[in-house]
Parts: C-alpha cells; sequence; structure tokens
C-alpha cells in the first residue's frame, strides 16, 4: 500500500483538469507545479547534500533562456568578430539544451564552490545568480536584455506524418507539467535510494567520517549540483514555453526565495516535501488575494513562514510522519558505516 | 492529505466567484492590472486613483449603456508572472470585456499573449516599449507614446535649446535603452552628435562613477531617462560633482514637483519632457477638463505630485468608456472594433488611434502632445520654445 | 587623470558606508552564524526614522541620527529574543529563512505605513559640495564619510577593547569552552545582534539623506553586505572594513572604465574570484574577531 501511495498522488492530481475548469486556477496551478519542479532540484542539493545553494534561480533562468534561444534562433557577434548565428529548433530540442546546458553550469559552479562551505557557498551562489542576472540584462544583442524574448513558441509534440499537436492550452500544459514532474521525481528517487544517494546523506550528516571511509565527497557533490541545476533548468523551459515571454526578471532573488521557502516547510530532505510546500506556499498568494491588500498577503506570506518554522523545525512532511508513527523510506536516514 | 485540504479550499472559492460574478450583472466591469506593491507600487497606485476620479465622474454622469461602470482592480506585484496571472484572473475569472494595463514595459509584454489567447483588448496607458505596438498584437490600444514618437516630437525642440552633442545616462530596461536609441537617432537626423551613453541598474542609488565620466565629455547637453527616485539622485549627484551640462529628461512620466521637493537646489534648470501640464492648465489642449482634475484629485487629499501620471489612469479609462459606448455592447469583439473608432478629448490631446505594426495585425497607437518644462527657482515653467 | 581622481575621493566616500554595513553583518555572520537577510532591512529603518525624527518631527538633525541608531539597537535586540532565541538549535538555513520572513514582514510594513514614494531627508548641509580644482564632493558626504569612520573605530574599539568585546571573541572562537568559563551565551549572541544591527541602522541614518528613502533600499544593501562579508573574511572587522573600500573601488572603476551597466556585478565578480583563490576571504584569520 505504501508503494502504491505515491502513484495515488499522482492520479489525483491527473484528475484536477477533469474537474476544475476555471482557467485561472489551472493556471495557478501550472505555475505552481513548475515552481515545485524546481523546489524539488532545490531539495536535492539542499536536502540529501546539505549544501544551501541561494542561485538556484540562475540555473531556473539559463534553462528558460536557452530553451527559449535555441527555439527561436539568435544572430550574436563574439569577441573577435566571431558571428555565431542559429536557426530555430524544434521546442522539445530546446528543452533538452535547457537541461543541458543548465546542467552544465551546474558543473561549473559545483567544481567551484564545493571548495568553499556552508556560508561561504551560499554567498558564492548568490553572487553567481546575481552575475548571470547581469549579464542577461546587459548583453542585449543574445538574450534582449529588459526589452525582453517574446513570441516564444509553445511545446509541439507529434510525429512526422501523424501531425503536431501545439500545447497553447491550460490543459494539455498542465499535464506537460505534471508529466515532467513525475519524471523528475522519479530520478531523484532512483537516485537518493541508490548508493549515490546514501553517500551523498553520510556527506551531510558527518563530513569528515565520510571522507575516511573513502567516499570522495566532491564527486558526490558535482554530481547532485549536475542533477539538481539540470532539474531546474527543466522547471525553466517548461516556464518559458508555457509565459511565451521571458525577460531578465526571470532571474528575481525573489524565485530562489520562493524555491527556497518551498523546501524548507514542506521539509527539506524528504521526497515530498517540496510538494507539500509547494501547494501551501504557491496557493496562498492566489487565495490571499481575494481578501488582503497587497501588502497584507505580503505580511501574511512572510509570517506564515516564520509560523511554521517555528512550529514545524523540520518540516510539514516529517511532522506528519511523526505523528502517523510512519517513518520515511531508509535512505534519509544514516545507515551505520560498515568498518 | 494535503490534496484533499487544497481541493476544500479550491472548490468553494470557485463557487464563489461563480455567484460574485452573477451578483453584478448590473454594472459593466473594466479591469485594471497595475503593480500596486513592489518597486512600481507608488506609481501604479497613482494610475489607479486616476481611474477611479474617471470611474466616479461617468457613473455621476449615469454610467455608461444605461448601466455603472465598475473598475476591477487588481495588484500585479510590479512582477511579469504576476501581471500574467492577474490578466488571466481579470478575464476568466471577472469576466471583464475590457482591460487597462499593466504600466511598466515588461509587465504589458507579459500580459500581451493572454490578451491573444482570449481576444480581450487593452488600454495600455504608461507603457513606452516599442515591442508592445510591434508585436502584431491586434488587442493592444496604446495612448501614452512610445519614446520613438517623443523623440519626434522633441525634434523640432533642438536648434532652440542650442544642442550640438549630447551624452545619455538612461536606466537598464527597456525603456532606457529604447530612449537612447530612439532621441540618439533623431538627435543624428538633426545633425546633433551623441557622446557617451552611461547605464544605472534599475536599483542603483549611486551613479557618481557614471556622472564623473560624463562631466569629463565635452557634450554641452545630458539626456537622462529613468524614474523620478533616480532621477532624484542623479539630480543631487550631479549637482554635487559641479557637473555643468543642460540637464534634459524624458520619460514623458517625469515627476517634477517631487524633483523640486527631494532634489532642491539640485533641481533648477534642468528641463523635462512631460506629456501633461497639470500646473499650467491654460496651456493644456482642454483647461476646463485638467481644472476638473487637478481639484478633484486636491479633493481626494492625494498628492500633487503625482498628477503627471495619474492623468494616463483618467484617460485610459474615458477611452474604454468611449469604446464601450460606441460598441453598443459590453462584448470584447465589439469593444475592440470599437475602439479603432473613437475619438476622446482626453487631458492631454484627442485620443484617436492609427495603426501600427506588421499588416494584418496592426496594434493602435494614439499620438498625445509632448511639452518640455523647466524648472525655475523651484517652480515649474513652460519655456515658449 | 581628473575623472581618475574623481572616482578614487567617490571610491573612498562610497566605501566608508560600505564597510559599516560590513562590519555589523560580518559581526552576526560570524559569531552567530545567521545569514541575516533582514539586515538590510534594518538599514531601511535607521533611513526611515531620521526621516521621522526630523523631517516630520522637526527634531536636529544630528540628534535624529544618534536616536535612529539607538532604536536600531533595540530593534536588534528585540528581533534576536524574539525570533532567533527560540530557534536557536536548528540549522543554518532554517534561521535563514525565518530572517527572510522577518524582511518580508518589515518592508511590507514599511510599504504599507510610508507608501511607495521616496522620501528624502534635508540636512543641514543643503546640497553645497566643497570643490578643489577638479574634484567637488558634497558637504554631507564628507560628513557621513566622518561619521562612518568614527562609528568603525569605535566598533574596534568595543571589540578590542572592552570586555564585552573580549567575551564576543571568545564566543567567536569556541564558544562552548567560552560558556564553560562563564560568558553569558545568551547574553553574548542578543548583545552582537543588536550591535551589529545598530551598525545597519547607522548605515541607513547616514546614507538615507545622501540618497532617497524607500521601503526597497535594504534589499541592494544587504546583499552588498554579504559581498563585503566575504570578501573581508568572516568574523574580521579590518577585513570587513578594507572590504568595502574595495566593493566600491570596484564599482567606481568599473563602473567608470569597464561598463556601467555591469557596475554592480563588479561586486559579485570579485567575490567569485577572491574565492576561487582564497576560500576564506581576503583577510580571515579563522581563530579571531577584531
Amino acid at each position: 500500500m505504501k508503494r502504491l501511495f505515491p502513484w495515488l498522488v499522482v492520479l489525483a492530481f491527473a484528475s484536477i483538469p477533469l474537474w476544475l475548469h476555471d482557467p485561472y486556477l489551472l493556471n495557478a496551478c501550472i505555475t505552481t507545479g513548475i515552481f515545485i519542479i524546481a523546489a524539488m532540484s532545490l531539495n536535492l542539493l539542499l536536502g540529501y547534500t546539505g549544501q544551501l545553494s541561494l542561485g538556484h534561480v540562475a540555473f531556473f533562468g539559463i534553462g528558460a533562456y536557452a530553451s527559449a534561444l535555441t527555439s527561436l534562433g539568435l544572430d550574436v557577434e563574439l569577441i573577435g568578430g566571431f558571428r555565431v548565428v542559429h536557426e530555430p529548433w524544434p521546442v522539445w530540442m530546446g528543452f533538452v539544451l535547457g537541461v543541458v546546458i543548465a546542467g552544465i553550469f551546474g558543473y561549473l559552479v559545483g567544481k567551484l564552490s564545493f571548495r568553499v562551505r556552508g556560508a561561504y557557498f551560499v554567498i558564492v551562489t548568490i553572487s553567481f545568480a546575481e552575475v548571470v542576472r547581469l549579464v542577461a540584462l546587459n548583453w542585449v544583442e543574445l538574450t534582449q536584455g529588459p526589452l525582453a524574448l517574446t513570441s516564444i513558441p509553445p511545446f509541439t509534440f507529434g510525429l512526422p506524418g501523424l501531425g503536431y499537436v501545439d500545447l497553447y492550452g491550460k490543459v494539455e500544459n498542465f499535464y506537460l507539467v505534471l508529466g515532467v514532474g513525475v519524471i523528475c521525481q522519479l530520478v531523484i528517487s532512483r537516485l537518493t535510494k541508490s548508493r549515490v544517494g546514501r553517500a551523498m546523506v553520510a556527506l551531510k550528516e558527518n563530513e569528515s567520517l565520510a571522507v575516511s571511509v573513502g567516499i570522495d565527497v566532491t564527486r558526490y557533490l558535482i554530481l547532485a549540483a549536475v542533477i539538481s541545476a539540470g532539474i531546474a533548468g527543466a522547471a525553466g523551459s517548461l516556464y518559458a514555453h508555457y509565459l511565451r515571454i521571458i525577460d531578465p526578471d526571470v532571474f528575481m532573488f525573489l524565485y530562489t526565495v520562493t524555491m527556497v521557502i518551498m523546501v524548507i516547510t514542506g521539509g527539506k530532505g524528504t521526497l515530498a516535501g517540496p510538494i507539500v510546500g509547494g501547494l501551501i506556499f504557491g496557493f496562498i498568494p492566489v487565495i490571499a488575494r481575494s481578501f488582503a491588500t497587497p501588502e497584507l498577503q505580503w505580511i501574511l506570506y512572510g509570517a506564515l513562514m516564520i509560523l511554521i518554522v517555528f512550529v514545524l523545525p523540520q518540516g510539514i512532511v516529517p511532522a506528519i510522519e511523526k505523528w502517523f508513527g510512519v517513518t520515511d523510506d531508509k535512505s534519509a536516514t544514516l545507515e551505520p558505516v560498515k568498518p | 492529505m494535503s490534496i484533499d485540504r487544497t481541493i476544500k479550499l479550491i472548490l468553494p472559492l470557485a463557487f464563489a466567484a461563480g455567484l460574485v460574478t452573477q451578483a453584478s450583472a448590473q454594472t459593466i466591469k473594466i479591469g485594471v492590472n497595475q503593480p500596486l506593491t513592489g518597486p512600481f507600487a507608488a506609481s501604479g497606485t497613482y494610475v489607479v486613483n486616476g481611474a477611479k476620479i474617471a470611474a466616479d465622474e461617468i457613473n455621476a454622469k449615469g454610467g455608461v449603456l444605461g448601466k455603472k461602470i465598475e473598475l476591477v482592480i487588481e495588484d500585479n506585484k510590479s512582477n511579469p508572472t504576476e501581471a500574467a496571472a492577474v490578466a488571466e484572473k481579470l478575464i476568466t475569472g471577472d469576466k471583464v470585456p475590457v482591460m487597462m494595463g499593466a504600466w511598466g514595459s515588461s509587465l504589458t509584454l507579459a500580459v500581451m499573449p493572454k490578451l491573444m489567447e482570449y481576444k480581450v483588448p487593452m488600454v495600455v496607458e504608461t507603457s513606452s516599449s516599442g515591442k508592445i505596438t510591434t508585436s502584431g498584437n491586434p488587442y493592444i490600444f496604446r495612448i501614452s507614446p512610445p519614446s520613438a514618437i517623443e523623440a519626434e516630437a522633441f525634434k523640432p525642440m533642438l536648434p532652440k535649446l542650442g544642442i550640438k552633442k549630447a551624452d545619455f545616462l538612461v536606466i537598464n530596461n527597456d525603456w532606457g535603452r529604447g530612449a537612447s536609441a530612439d532621441f540618439g537617432k533623431v538627435l543624428k537626423d538633426s545633425g546633433v552628435s551623441v557622446g557617451l551613453v552611461e547605464i544605472m541598474d534599475q536599483s542603483a542609488q549611486d551613479m557618481t562613477a557614471q556622472l564623473s565620466k560624463i562631466k569629463a565629455s565635452d557634450a554641452d547637453t545630458l539626456i537622462v531617462t529613468t524614474a523620478v527616485e533616480q532621477l532624484t539622485l542623479v539630480l543631487k549627484q550631479a549637482h554635487a560633482l559641479g557637473l555643468k551640462k543642460q540637464i534634459i529628461t524624458t520619460g514623458a512620466s517625469q515627476n517634477p514637483d517631487q524633483l523640486i521637493e527631494q532634489a532642491g537646489v539640485a533641481a533648477n534648470n534642468s528641463m523635462h519632457l512631460t506629456t501633461f501640464l497639470p500646473w499650467l492648465p491654460e496651456d493644456t489642449p482642454n483647461p476646463d477638463a485638467t481644472k476638473y482634475f487637478i481639484s478633484e484629485w486636491k479633493k481626494r487629499g492625494f498628492n500633487f505630485a503625482g498628477t503627471t501620471e495619474s492623468f494616463r489612469g483618467y484617460d485610459g479609462i474615458r477611452t474604454i468608456v468611449a469604446g464601450i459606448e460606441k460598441a453598443g455592447k459590453a462584448e470584447p469583439a465589439a469593444i475592440t472594433e470599437a475602439l479603432w473608432h473613437v475619438e476622446v478629448k482626453g487631458l492631454n490631446g484627442t485620443v484617436k488611434f492609427a495603426k501600427v505594426g506588421p499588416a494584418g495585425k496592426e496594434s493602435a497607437q494614439s499620438t498625445p502632445n509632448v511639452y518640455l518644462v523647466k524648472i525655475v527657482d523651484g517652480k515649474v515653467t513652460h519655456p515658449k520654445l | 587623470m581628473d575623472q581618475f581622481l574623481q572616482h578614487i575621493v567617490n571610491m573612498f566616500i562610497l566605501g566608508g558606508t560600505y564597510a559599516l554595513l560590513g562590519i555589523g553583518l560580518t559581526l552576526i555572520f560570524g559569531i552567530m552564524r545567521v545569514v541575516n537577510f533582514a539586515h538590510g532591512e534594518l538599514y531601511t529603518f535607521g533611513a526611515y526614522f531620521v526621516y521621522l525624527a526630523s523631517a516630520l518631527l522637526g527634531m536636529n538633525f544630528f540628534v535624529s541620527l544618534v536616536i535612529a541608531i539607538v532604536f536600531g539597537c533595540a530593534l536588534g535586540a528585540a528581533i534576536e529574543f524574539i525570533l532567533l532565541r527560540p530557534i536557536r538549535s536548528a540549522d543554518i538555513d532554517t534561521t535563514m529563512l525565518v530572517m527572510i520572513g522577518a524582511m518580508i514582514v518589515m518592508q511590507n510594513t514599511e510599504q504599507y505605513v510610508w507608501g511607495g514614494v521616496a522620501k528624502s531627508v534635508n540636512t543641514p548641509f543643503g546640497e553645497s559640495a566643497l570643490v578643489l580644482g577638479p574634484i567637488s564632493v558634497s558637504w554631507l558626504r564628507i560628513f557621513v564619510f566622518v561619521a562612518a569612520l568614527a562609528l568603525i573605530a569605535g566598533s574596534y574599539l568595543l571589540i578590542n577593547r572592552t570586555k564585552l568585546g573580549k567575551a564576543m571573541r571568545a564566543t567567536f572562537q569556541d564558544r562552548d569552552t567560552a560558556s564553560l568559563m562563564g560568558v553569558n551565551i545568551q547574553f553574548i549572541y542578543m548583545a552582537t545582534f543588536a550591535l551589529g544591527s545598530s551598525l545597519a541602522a547607522a548605515a541607513g541614518a547616514l546614507l538615507g539623506p545622501v540618497y532617497v528613502i524607500s521601503p526597497q533600499m535594504g534589499n541592494l544593501a544587504s546583499l552588498k553586505a554579504f559581498a563585503i562579508v566575504i570578501l573581508g573574511g568572516l568574523g574580521s572587522i579590518g577585513g570587513a572594513t578594507i572590504g568595502g573600500f574595495i566593493l566600491a573601488f570596484a564599482e567606481e572603476i568599473g563602473a567608470g572604465y569597464i561598463s556601467s551597466g555591469y557596475r554592480d556585478a563588479m561586486g559579485f565578480l570579485i567575490i567569485i574570484l577572491v574565492l576561487m583563490f582564497k576560500p576564506t576571504g581576503l583577510f580571515a584569520r579563522a581563530e579571531r574577531i577584531g
């Protein structure tokens, strides 16, 4: 039964468009879903390796821009008079490239920042995100800067010969986001339950001990960073092709904060955490809009954050599990290290 | 567990939303999509207050098509994702047949795909990015000038101001960069050379580096494009550095009163391109309307400095209502068609739309008046050029 | 050459206030290991307080500055007591989240109370400037520079020459041993946060009149403060001071000679470079603060 539970949840989500017809709420579901995917990627890094990256939105944005530019085509002049021209490619290739390029940046940041730890890592990641934002803002030839990339094509699915379907509608996009989300969750789940995952947790719990038993700490951290960045890039790509317009505001620090809130209040280091946190903090603004003035909405948001952290410092999911006397799968707890 | 809870929260809300829309079938709704929190909150609030004055005036005279109009005002939090979500809510939840918004250019650009999707028209009251009217979106009706139009209006003033070479200092967004491009072109066409083009980040507070560079240049004029807070800082810092060039600001939403109040002596002798003259109603195209608007604004206790932005809210709503009137019914398609034929005596001039953009999918652009004002001894003057 | 000299002068003035911001944060970050996102909000608070006291209540400008710092101290102590003490044992990211929540609440309360329109404060200095040949600096900025230096010196003396400072350094070095030696850790934490907050409020009180006061002014301040802390090394006042000047230098020269659009990126690029080669910052002495 326990094994089936996640699949029941997926089915429940899948049924939403069948009874929820309000486009505004469906829109909220889709954008929330995209941010949940991004939160899941942050959870991989934060929850399982213990490294807090506050620049995660950089990977989200890089994925968005890479995917959008791939599908729009580009024409830039690099240093040295080199002209790079690129013809538009199908959107799904943009998605793939978005994931890959974000992953590459994840690798670079990983290699760079894992020489530092804790608080320093936090600052480096913030700096990285700011620099990326400023590049997107200033390299107008490539990114259109503040003028924004518009008319981004939506996802297209189909097979040659059988015809193509353009995903303009809400329902189709909802299922796309759900599908990608499920795949990402599966990837993360497999990873954390495997040997790699256990190594990452060992790293988080006691790094020097892990090193002393021969675990190649840096290698696993970098692996986590790459996958985490890639998934964030996937979310970014979905965002770009759903909203169909992106500008450097996509790198707003606010989005990183949103992801962090979702992960920590939901319960970092748990598989369900980002989803729970995401649903709550994705929908609070939607609900609050109907009865609170704009500033009050924000104040409620901040107050709720503080409240949850005070009352449930481990997050909501671990608290629920404790309540029901159910412990999560073993990968989240420390296994005794065999001599 | 959490899913159930979420469902139980959403369903009743969806019903409630439906009920509410039923109950107010007696009014005609107009959606207002503006930033009420975040960095642009001050401006968005001004526009909304101007809109309310228009709505109250119209309702006092009986409304339109026999019904009162109702402004459905939503906050887009100065954030493009929110702007798009708000547009979605206004169109699908509140079922507004027409909208006004969304203040900033990137906010408006984010809303545009929704307009295409649902075929609902929007009157753009402030945004100035050229892209808005050249993207092939036939649901855009803009009453504010893009910087290209502003620059064209500036052209005849050039010889009278004696400008031989100008530097630019602009804010790093589409508005600033667009301005430097459009004005630069007009300058060059008139035989004036362009010197430095310096940029300042949206949230930067210290421009002494850029200003020091400009101080050392050989231009005689500095053209600045940015919002009023940053402009205050630019003027103060330029003054402290002893910058001797003549300063002209563009952007048409300048707020000379706030500059005088906050930059004091540093604001003197600066010149500004505006699209409204609240200080000199006699010089506006419709002096009576201007006087009415200003007295109403003061009566409500709002900051006088806000009139340079709020008049757009006022003109925007009146334009929309004229469109509804002409259409004969409160439906998006009819209103879209009707707006092409309206002619409204706005506070800033006559609102009349012309086609711009790619053939077959043109957007609408009206050409407002542009004025040059100068701050002399702490007062706003309108030099006769 | 003239332009260069002007840039250098600008750099000194800017650096002093940046240093103030950095010192406050390096103490909090260094001693308490709290990623204090609300630091920028104390900065904003200091600025609005000066506005309230001098523009609205008509008090003397200099008196307003002092009172703003005092209230900033009190607010810092209150925040520590209410928000941080109960979650003392939580992870670094949990405390960070609480600070982010505090930041959101504070910033929007400020917006609600004061509105979004920027405010300015008139000072006895007016807009007049000191002109030395090709260089021009406003008197107000010179005052701010001097005041900042005084506060920096004061902080240094506090940390290195007083009993309280000694206790702080001991706590930074080894919390448990310090506790065993009789240091009241709870009090030290509160004092540290209060001190750091009062420095942030001081920076805001001094810079508010130089720039304009708006609810969002703290965001950039926070980010730059973090940059300075990293540059200078955690817990090092001297490092934060020098870090402040380095950041100012990078911004002035970067904006003046390379590209003004990337001005704010300069600081961040430097951080990344510094951390690549010296992961603990330029001046960190891991065992000591001061």
